[in-house]
């Protein structure tokens, strides 16, 4: 077993633990977010979701690496690192990993290393204790080689919180995969991007459904919304890293200013200072109209196309990857689930690599009976 | 050449809440540093806002009162900056849908009747606290402040002189005070206020160009900074010695001057935007209505109940309905006295000389109300008499005593004792043989000379009504 | 964005980068800029902003006072202290 994928880790049996990506909280635990930022901080209170696997029997196998506050990023080296979840429940070291997969880093990843992962519906699962990254759209999600371990434990960590005003009211979800009848939707102008081997994965699973080719409106600017949005979100997320009140804080300084900037420049990766420049310029009085706000708007106009789209489909099936091999141009292949709040399933296809199933608001139940064969 | 003065104000009020506005932890002041904080309040990543109902209500009994329309949903925004009392590195506030707009507050002054048009109102949190005087090398955070409810009313720029900006002020606070919005306090700090000022010649309609001056802390203070603010700016236009720039300067109450904080308004981009974490709040119209049922007695009509209901005067009736304190002790002491005039009395004439004396505004007076009815009442029932009274009410005003049991172990009861008053009389008669020829002389004035001395040998006890006649027919009988 | 826009934005979020990644930065954020211009192609006419996905009642919380953790854990992650207090430099002359 290889330890690097953990920063953290307990001595306890795999079969019936999980892991955690660093950026949620465990009482007492160091918990970094993956940045020097926090590298000496002790959560003084534990993540709903830790105190429900906890609590139905499930134990801590560690605290699994992850990029830096997991935010998206554009430098290749980082998308090339292969995530701590992905590569400790690869190695059998727990059954299941948990993070927030904001950028789809661990949504393309999992699948090429033979594993699912299941991004819930934004709003069912807590996020109370974990560190935000771009809150409108974190949402923590399970890193399982087995389908069933993971509708299992996303059973467990689903519910109201009372912590967390902003998850549905809905006390607890039950997760049975539907039986069938499923239709298929295959975006023609995201097929056209990709390459014969992502085109070949989609055709050989999708091959026994009922399909229809269609239209992913505005993914052209699915990057870009992406990382308007996120950008402004991080960077005033992160904000509060600033060497005051805890975390780090650098050695020699003379006065507040260079306290902050120092600690800061310090403390942060070149892809959170890449974010935090972007969010200050797509937020500032000048651009705030042409690039935020108008952001917002397209990420309605998407939202609406979404409710479109699945009036007339069960799921819609995605590739993995672009012809284009450029990190940012493929984020949009993951901004979709993201950018709408939608459940959505990355699928492991052997030699084929994989795909990512896509549905409906709360409707992961499609999505699990697709992945059990259902026709 | 005639200048005119145009101000908008900026007021800043703390919510009346138990908690603050986005976590649990408890609003009140003066605790010991630190001690009202969580990690969502600190600024540690892992916490969500759960806003609070009540500051909510409060915002809506704030726009009610000063008649705004209220906002039917409502958002909240970040606004970013960077300083060690703001632990998120932003500050939650309301840039897009503000809770309150469009309201108005009428005022008076010695120059007339005026309405101030109010543009609108927004909660937002309160930053923490720096303590600067503590170490020499260093400023020390308490966050205890931090994410305590505020709103913030903003002014159309409707003032022209410092009278109105104070009566305005003295009007916000008596309506948030008696609808138990706030306590209004600006020593404490939970009543700040900003004046935004510019100077134009009279008749023109091109403004000029504004500051800002904060840091004030008493209504004097607003006065005397607003009186040198608009000479600095007369005199930057008339002698060209300065030139004015837009900017936001700091009031020094100890040099009586303004200067600048260096920090051109402009230069600062906030960076405002919606905030994901905390969803729109729709307010129903029975919610409304709701709030409505339920407000307390403003102080306008606490006015009119007391004219018309109890037949107090005008001047009287004004005074009690002064100040939230003082009128809160009316009616507690009236729940002990069923006599609004006398209770009317003991206010006016007695507490509030008493008030006086000990250096204590009257929003400052702590009074156990029953003790005080207690007082009252013994004066009533001829138990004591009223200058003996007075002197109970002082030691229940600074040592909160038990009046009854004070009473009765000083022996302090009124001496209604026909035969032994009579004999103090004639003793005291007897010794002032000067003045009592006096008296007979028809110098009338003479009689309250002999009351003094009277109570003097009696220490205050005896009954004034029996004194009097007592006293009279002994003068007349004298030869 | 060239070198001086964003030594702008360096101040705005407090930071102070080495020349070779103010290169790099400026370099992607004109990279991601030119991207943005595509946004211009989306007609948003008559479309409101959406702030978050969720479509539910958001409930508020009673107005009930509750300590949760002691002055002691808030402070025990602070990089300075000074009897209760978190501590920085000077910030007034």
């Amino acid at each position: 077993m290889k330890k690097e994928f953990f920063i953290t880790r307990y001595d306890v049996k795999a079969e019936n633990s999980f892991a955690l990506d660093d950026n949620i909280m465990v009482k007492d635990g160091l918990t970094t977010g993956g940045s020097k930022m926090l590298h000496n901080f002790v959560s003084p209170l534990q993540a709903t979701v830790v105190e429900k696997l906890l609590d139905a029997g499930m134990e801590l196998a560690g605290k699994t690496k992850l990029d830096e506050f997991t935010a998206p990023g554009i430098a290749a080296e980082t998308c090339d690192i292969l995530s701590g979840a992905v590569g400790a429940v690869s190695e059998g070291a727990c059954k299941i990993a948990l993070c927030n997969d904001v950028s789809g880093k661990i949504r393309r990843q999992a699948p090429e290393n033979g594993l699912y992962y299941i991004h819930p519906t934004y709003g069912t699962v807590s996020r109370f204790g974990l560190i935000p990254t771009v809150s409108s759209m974190d949402q923590i999600g399970i890193v399982c080689k087995n389908i069933d371990d993971g509708f299992n434990a996303l059973g467990i960590i689903t519910g109201h919180d009372e912590k967390d005003v902003t998850t549905f009211p809905q006390k607890s979800y039950a997760y049975t995969p539907k039986e069938g009848g499923f239709k298929i939707g295959i975006p023609s102008n995201v097929m056209e991007l990709t390459d014969e081997k992502g085109r070949k994965a989609i055709y050989n699973f999708t091959g026994k459904y009922d399909t229809e080719e269609t239209e992913l409106k505005y993914f052209e600017v699915f990057a870009q919304v992406m990382y308007i949005l996120s950008s402004a979100e991080i960077g005033n997320n992160t904000s509060r890293y600033d060497g005051v009140k805890f975390g780090y804080r650098t050695e020699n300084y003379t006065g507040l200013n260079d306290l902050y900037t120092k600690t800061r420049t310090e403390g942060f990766g070149l892809d959170m200072k890449l974010l935090s420049i972007m969010g200050a310029h797509v937020l500032s009085r000048q651009n705030y109209e042409a690039y935020y706000l108008k952001s917002m708007k397209i990420r309605r106009l998407i939202k609406e196309h979404a409710i479109d789209l699945f009036s007339r489909y069960d799921a819609i099936a995605l590739p993995l990857k672009l012809n284009d091999p450029d990190p940012y141009k493929n984020s949009a292949l993951y901004a979709f689930a993201t950018l709408c709040g939608l459940p959505s399933v990355s699928v492991p296809l052997g030699s084929d690599g994989g795909i990512q199933l896509i549905s409906q608001v709360k409707n992961e139940n499609s999505l699990f009976g697709i992945c059990k064969g259902g026709r | 050449m005639e200048y005119e003065i145009v101000m908008g104000l900026e007021v800043h009020v703390e919510l009346a809440t138990k908690s603050k506005l986005f976590c649990a932890c408890a609003a009140k002041f003066g605790a010991e540093a630190n001690e009202n904080v969580c990690p969502a309040c600190a600024g540690m990543p892992g916490m969500l806002p759960v806003i609070n109902k009540r500051a909510v209500e409060l915002g809506i009994v704030a726009g009610l009162v000063t008649n705004c329309e209220i906002t039917r949903t409502i958002s909240f925004d970040k606004k970013n900056y960077f300083y060690p009392d703001l632990p998120t590195g932003y500050q939650i506030t309301q840039l897009y849908a503000p809770i309150c707009r469009n309201g108005f507050v009428d005022i008076e002054t010695e120059a007339g009747n005026k309405r101030i048009r109010i543009k609108q109102i927004h909660i937002e949190e309160d930053a923490g606290k720096l303590v600067h005087d503590y170490r020499p090398d260093s400023s020390l955070v308490d966050f205890n402040r931090a994410s305590v409810p505020l709103i913030e009313i903003v002014s159309e720029p409707d003032f022209r002189s410092s009278d109105e900006v104070v009566a305005y002020l003295e009007k916000l606070r008596s309506l948030l005070t008696f609808a138990d919005v706030s306590d209004c306090k600006m020593q404490e700090g939970s009543m700040r206020c900003d004046v935004n000022i510019s100077v134009r010649k009279v008749g023109s309609d091109i403004l000029g160009t504004r500051t800002e001056i904060k840091n004030m802390n008493s209504l004097k203070a607003i006065a005397r900074a607003i009186e040198f603010e608009s000479q600095r700016h007369i005199s930057a236009l008339e002698t060209g010695c300065e030139e004015l720039v837009q900017e936001t300067r700091r009031w020094d109450d100890n040099k009586g001057e303004t200067y600048s904080m260096r920090d051109k308004e402009d230069a600062t981009d906030y960076r405002y935007f919606p905030n994901p974490e905390i969803l729109p709040v729709h307010i129903s119209d029975e919610w409304i209505s709701e709030i409505k049922d339920s407000l307390p007695e403003l102080a306008h009509e606490k006015y009119d109940r007391l004219t018309g209901c109890y037949g107090l005067s005008d001047y009287d009736s004004k005074l009690i309905t002064s100040g939230k304190n003082i009128s809160d002790i009316f009616d507690r002491t009236l729940e002990f006295v069923d006599n609004p005039k006398e209770v009317a009395n003991w206010i006016i004439g007695d507490l509030a000389s008493i008030a006086r004396e000990e250096n204590k505004s009257y929003d400052e007076i702590e009074i156990d109300c029953e003790k005080f009815g207690k007082i009252i009442k013994m004066v009533e029932n001829k138990v004591i008499n009223r200058t003996i009274g007075k002197k109970v009410l002082q030691l229940l005003f600074r040592d909160n005593i038990d009046p009854e049991s004070y009473v009765r172990e000083n022996k302090l009861g009124m001496i209604t004792d026909a035969g032994y008053l009579e004999n103090v009389i004639k003793e005291v008669l007897a010794e002032n043989e000067k003045s009592v020829l006096e008296y007979k002389a028809g110098n009338q004035k003479v009689i309250s000379f002999f009351v003094g001395r009277i109570m003097r040998k009696t220490q205050g006890k005896a009954d004034p009504g029996s004194v009097n006649s007592i006293l009279r027919r002994e003068l007349n009988d004298w030869n | 964005m060239d070198l001086q826009t964003v030594l702008e934005y360096e101040a705005m979020v407090k930071l102070d980068l080495p020349e070779s990644e103010r290169i790099w930065i400026a370099e992607k954020a004109s990279m991601l800029e030119d991207s943005f211009s595509e946004l211009s192609k989306v007609d948003t006419e008559g479309i409101e902003p959406l702030i978050s996905v969720l479509d539910l009642n958001y409930t508020l919380r009673e107005d009930i006072p509750i300590k949760s953790i002691s002055r002691e854990e808030i402070l025990s992650n602070s990089p300075e202290q000074c009897d209760g207090y978190f501590q920085v430099p000077k910030t007034i002359e």
